[in-house]
């Protein structure tokens, strides 16, 4: 019976104990993660101010006035004329000339695969007793086609000259 | 009691589970009487803090941050998002003494050579006065506004007693650019521009958390200054103004007074003049020349004037030939700055800043009717603007003489600001609505409806006119390629105690670009122009005034997407037959 109880006390006793360990365990780790965030936010709040003031000391240094100075003495850039804009593809067409004769080709450049260019992806599902190899060929023929696509494109752009 | 019980166990055998159940209780009970405060302890403990949230409200930490990050008050941008007014923590150099806290001597060196690693780093720094103010061992300000390398260098002389204290200030990045339009803070209140117009705004704790934008471009503003001033120095005038204006919302884009004054640095002379100074006219720095001080503005009128013929239909034929003989009227007589011929048409009269035939249209339109669009162009009251510096417009009264009406045709004997002229040539080509200025931006479609006062058609009469003066008069030098500039150039002679003084001119020169569809007007005004190798030993506006803008227009009309094209222009072909062809 005393045993028995004494056991039980005991027994409580540690049951408290874990309970109370945890609780402070769980209250500590609360703390710590709420001081994180203090110190977190403090840290925003210090890089907030000194992003204001780097920013600040960048307009600063780089105000109107010092950007016009620097302009008089370095650089003189002066205002684009009327004649360096372009309205229209068709005013910048207008500055091309007709090829010369005899005058050689002009260079091609290989094109690359585009996205657009690659067969579209089967679902392995949609035609689940359809073979593998099946499939296979199907999407080299899709390839075969666009690579014929590509071809036809460059035999197009030969004869526009 | 224990003792008791242990003595009664080891006395008496039959007694020994009696006493032992007796032992239980109480033991139970102690511990119940111990527990029992204990919970009753934390069931107030609990209760009185439901009580404080319910009282109190929850407790606002998690606010803190906004709170700091929140500014004191509150940034000014343009209309683009950039800071012309911002706060910040700037870093103060302060002599703090009793840094040291022993009684002994408060630096670690010698005050000379702590001056002298100062005066290293702030080279403007006045050594020996240093060395004295450190010596003197009076806590005070060395130097404001540090910059954060520069705290680190003086941070490294490893002196106590030289604190850096980080400051709330404002701070202008764009330094004296826009003075007059944005004002200064002083002891946290705004003073004369916008700081002080919108002073409740940047001190409310809901809204200064964001920037307020205002009309003013920085880039515009930039320019229109740095070319006033290039202008003003180039003919040596004693001061210059300039004002940007979109013409169909009355935002002004940028506006300018100089000399100007620097926010960041305000000293007692910006503020305050001498007498004698007062006495010769000067204003103090402070002062905005564009919306405060009234000019007689001249020649730069005379548009007006006709515009408001042309609506009122007095002048229908423009090739109908005008007597251009000196008038004589009430004992005075009205000229010409030189002979033009006998006779000329409107537009050549304008080509020409004609004053006779424009004092002679003046005079058939009448002065009830030259009155009446003077007043709807809102040059009788103070301009239309959110500036607390206002001037009051020089107005003839209401009963104009007949020579009255002859000279306020040509903008003699009405004195207004460059502002009021900006606004009414604005009216004068957007279509004929006149709309008040404003420093706000407007957002689109949210323009004021105005009022109405010149016809249409009289506006695109009046294009068509402006653009002939920038071509072939007097406007030539501001014609800047493919942005189809029209305006008009007026050199006005200064009034002084004894009448006009010939030699003092103030030369305006009011535009607006381009002139197919008008989207800005520009008016840029010199103060005593001098002449100069620069204009030509010239003082009129054709040669200081309209160069200015002819330099200007280029610079900004990109920035606000007006684009230069030389394919196009204002149909000017029913006009151009007119004009005589000895001055073609």
């Amino acid at each position: 019976m005393v045993r028995g109880s004494r056991l039980r006390q005991i027994g409580w006793a540690i049951c408290i104990g874990i309970v109370f360990g945890g609780f402070m365990l769980l209250t500590f780790r609360v703390n710590a993660v709420k001081s994180e965030v203090v110190r977190a936010e403090r840290q925003i709040v210090a890089l907030e101010q000194e992003k204001l003031a780097l920013e600040t000391e960048f307009e600063t240094r780089a105000n109107q006035q010092q950007l016009a100075d620097w302009n008089a003495i370095e650089f003189g850039y002066a205002p684009p004329r009327a004649d360096q804009f372009l309205e229209t593809e068709r005013q910048l067409a207008s500055f091309s000339a007709p090829r010369a004769p005899g005058s050689p080709d002009p260079i091609r450049f290989a094109r690359e695969m585009e996205a657009s260019d690659y067969p579209a992806l089967v679902s392995p599902l949609a035609d689940h007793d359809g073979e593998g190899s099946q499939e296979e060929t199907s999407s080299k023929e899709a390839e075969l086609a666009a690579a014929a696509a590509g071809d036809a494109h460059l035999a197009l752009a030969s004869l526009d000259r | 009691m224990n003792a008791y019980a242990i003595d009664s166990m080891v006395a008496a055998g039959p007694l020994r589970v009696a006493n032992k159940r007796l032992e239980a209780l109480l033991v139970a009970r102690m511990r119940a009487l111990l527990l029992m405060p204990a919970f009753g302890l934390v069931a107030v403990v609990a209760l009185m803090r439901i009580a404080t949230f319910g009282v109190l409200g929850a407790p606002d930490t998690p606010l803190s941050m906004e709170e700091r990050l929140l500014p004191p008050r509150g940034e000014i941008t343009d209309r683009n998002g950039l800071p012309l007014a911002r706060n910040y923590d700037a870093f103060a150099l302060w002599y703090n003494p009793t840094a040291m806290k022993d009684g002994g001597s408060p630096l670690v060196h010698r005050p000379e050579e702590v001056a002298a690693r100062l005066a290293a780093i702030f080279p403007e720094l006045d050594e020996a006065d240093v060395a004295a103010r450190l010596a003197s061992g009076r806590a005070q300000y060395l130097r404001r506004r540090l910059l954060p390398e520069e705290a680190n260098r003086v941070f490294d002389i490893g002196e106590p007693a030289l604190e850096l204290p980080a400051e709330k200030d404002r701070f202008y990045p764009q330094g004296s650019m826009a003075a007059h339009v944005l004002g200064y803070v002083k002891d946290g209140e705004g003073h004369l521009g916008m700081e002080s117009v919108l002073n409740d705004r940047l001190t409310d704790s809901s809204l200064r958390g964001e920037p307020t934008a205002i009309a003013l471009d920085l880039r515009v503003q930039g320019a229109l200054e740095d070319e006033l001033n290039k202008g003003m120095l180039s003919v040596n005038a004693r001061g210059a103004a300039g004002v940007v204006l979109d013409v169909d919302t009355g935002e002004v884009i940028a506006m300018a007074s100089l000399p100007a004054f620097d926010p960041n640095d305000i000293k007692t002379s910006d503020l305050m003049i001498s007498d004698a100074e007062a006495k010769l006219g000067r204003t103090p720095r402070v002062f905005n020349s564009v919306t405060n001080q009234v000019y007689e503005l001249g020649s730069t009128f005379k548009p007006l004037t006709v515009a408001a013929a042309i609506d009122a239909g007095i002048v229908r034929d423009l090739s109908l030939r005008y007597d251009a003989k000196p008038v004589k009227v009430a004992g005075r007589t009205l000229a010409d700055s030189h002979n033009l011929g006998d006779t000329l048409n409107v537009p050549e009269a304008l080509i020409h800043s004609s004053n006779t035939v424009t004092a002679r249209v003046a005079d058939k339109l009448g002065a009830e009717r030259l009155r009446d669009t003077m007043r709807a162009l809102g040059l009788a009251e103070r301009p239309y603007i959110e500036l607390p510096a206002r001037g009051a417009p020089l107005w003839p009264g209401e009963k104009w003489s007949r020579v009255t009406t002859m000279t306020v045709a040509y903008g003699h004997g009405i004195a207004v600001t460059p502002l009021h002229l900006a606004s009414a040539y604005a009216a004068m080509v957007n279509g004929g609505v006149w709309r008040p200025a404003t420093l706000y931006k407007v957002e689109p479609g949210k323009e004021p409806a105005g009022r109405r006062v010149f016809k249409e058609d009289t506006s695109a009469r009046m294009r068509q006119l402006l653009r002939m003066i920038a071509i072939y008069g007097t406007g030539q030098s501001a014609d800047a390629p493919g942005y189809r500039v029209g305006g008009k150039t007026g050199s006005a002679e200064k009034p002084s105690a004894g009448g006009y003084r010939k030699k003092l001119l103030v030369s305006t020169f009011a535009a607006a670009f381009p002139m197919d569809n008008p989207r800005y007007v520009v008016v840029a005004m010199l103060d005593e122009p001098k002449g100069t190798t620069a204009s030509s030993f010239q003082r009129t506006a054709a040669w200081n005034a309209a160069p200015i803008v002819g330099k200007l227009i280029p610079r900004i009309g990109p920035l606000l997407d007006v684009r230069p094209d030389l394919s196009r222009d204002i149909d000017i072909s029913d006009l151009r037959p007119l004009i005589r062809s000895d001055i073609k």
